[in-house]
């Protein structure tokens, strides 16, 4: 059948030693550091050691078939909707990460600081985010036992949808400012550049 | 009473080295990450795990690690009298323990700091080697999870009646008073994790009777492997991959 000539291993089974394979996901190293086991059950796979690295022992990675929720890290850019708008911080539910959604919801904060890369502590919270905005942040840390820390410090991070008092979906005019299309009342935001 | 006639024969017509029928199924509650059906002979275990996910105790967060918690009952109809009581008495307390340090020492709880995984076992059907067939569902139901583990853990039991040790007691055998020696292992890193035993035995009777409980593991190691395997080339014929 498909797939065979990829080795099929559950959980234990021996992959290789130490001294000729890195263990990746799905593989983990014994404790005297001698063999590489898998930890899940699925199909092996090597990758070659990448360019320019010392080590020469190509990477084994057992690839489960249960697909698990993306989990936010450090550098990556996530989509959240904004549920508090404090005086210092805004609170965020993160929905994306990347281009998957999570399975379990994430909480993070953009702090005031973290809001643009200008004039830091001159910031308005509620010039910048209304409860209900869908924004596109950049994770800084894992911050602390509550929630991520988010940043919107460039020109394509910040607001990307928002609804007007009004009811209706703005449109964006310039990075600082949004118009509703049915009463053309223009409200404060921080706003992500669109396109790209 | 006679547990194994001048033939050879158990009462249930199996000879003393011989297991039950094994059968299992994998993925059978849709709503848990992972879960399993596992009968030996008569006994038919259900088990279901959710995880790792976020830890609704807060005090019981640990930084560096996964929160194990596990729960094993039994159904009302599961014994031939209905039962009153089934969760809570001091046997499915004990033997929950039990079950959460045995997988507790396979899960690689290292790589999922801060969150928690749970592990509900329920037997529908007891026939004796109601443990064993608890630890072995759980383990197919963390596999299919995909919870990572250093080891898949097998149990079996083993018995000593007639002067005979048998292997996999059922009910009757097991009710019968003599020693009954639960064994669970991880077979591919040759290491025991669970070691329990009933009533009394002499040493090196123990030693036969915990060595046939080890193969008896080891059976029951290579069928898990074989129903992984069918069940993965079966979500990977669905998935269209190749």
């Amino acid at each position: 059948m498909e797939g065979d000539e990829e080795k099929f291993v559950t959980p234990g089974e021996v992959l290789g030693k130490a001294t000729e394979l890195k263990a990746g996901k799905g593989a983990y190293v014994s404790a005297d550091d001698r063999t590489v086991y898998a930890s899940l059950t699925g199909f092996r796979s090597l990758t070659p050691p990448p360019e320019g690295s010392d080590d020469p022992r190509p990477t084994v990675e057992v690839k489960g078939h249960k697909a698990h929720g993306p989990v936010p890290e450090p550098g990556l850019v996530v989509i959240a909707r904004v549920t508090k708008v404090m005086a210092k911080m805004a609170s965020a539910d993160i929905m994306c990460v990347g281009p998957k959604s999570v399975r379990e919801k994430f909480t993070g904060i953009i702090r005031q600081q973290d809001v643009r890369a200008t004039e830091i502590d001159k910031v308005d919270m509620h010039a910048s985010f209304r409860p209900g905005d869908i924004v596109r942040a950049l994770v800084l840390s894992l911050g602390d036992a509550r929630a991520y820390y988010l940043s919107t410090a460039k020109n394509e991070l910040g607001v990307v949808s928002a609804e007007s008092q009004a009811g209706a979906t703005m449109i964006p005019i310039s990075w600082t400012e949004m118009q509703c299309p049915l009463t053309g009342q223009v409200e404060q935001r921080k706003v992500a550049k669109a396109g790209a | 009473m006679e547990y194994v006639n001048p033939e050879g024969l158990r009462l249930d017509g199996r000879r003393p080295m011989e297991m039950r029928q094994l059968r299992a199924e994998i993925g059978v509650v849709s709503k848990a990450d992972g879960s399993a059906v596992f009968e030996m002979g008569n006994t038919k275990v259900i088990a279901a795990v959710y995880g790792p996910r976020e830890v609704q105790n807060r005090s019981q967060q640990s930084n560096d690690q996964a929160l194990v918690r596990c729960e094993y009952s039994m159904a009302n109809f599961s014994t031939g009298d209905r039962m009153r009581k089934p969760k809570g008495d001091r046997r499915s307390t004990e033997i929950s323990l039990v079950i959460r340090q045995t997988m507790e020492a396979c899960i690689l709880t290292h790589l999922m700091p801060r969150s928690q995984i749970d592990i509900f076992v329920q037997v529908l059907q007891a026939d004796g080697g109601t443990r064993s067939a608890c630890i072995n569902a759980a383990t197919l139901a963390l596999a299919d999870a995909g919870i990572p583990m250093c080891d898949l853990v097998t149990s079996c039991s083993a018995g000593y009646l007639n002067g005979t040790p048998l292997l996999d007691l059922n009910y009757v055998e097991d009710s019968a008073g003599g020693p009954d020696v639960t064994v669970g292992i991880l077979p591919k890193l040759d290491k025991v994790t669970l070691l329990q035993m009933d009533s009394k035995l002499q040493v090196d009777t123990f030693e036969n009777v915990m060595q046939l409980a080890i193969e008896g593991c080891k059976a029951v190691a290579s069928y898990i492997r074989e129903i992984l395997l069918e069940n993965t080339k079966q979500l990977e014929s669905r998935r269209g991959v190749k």
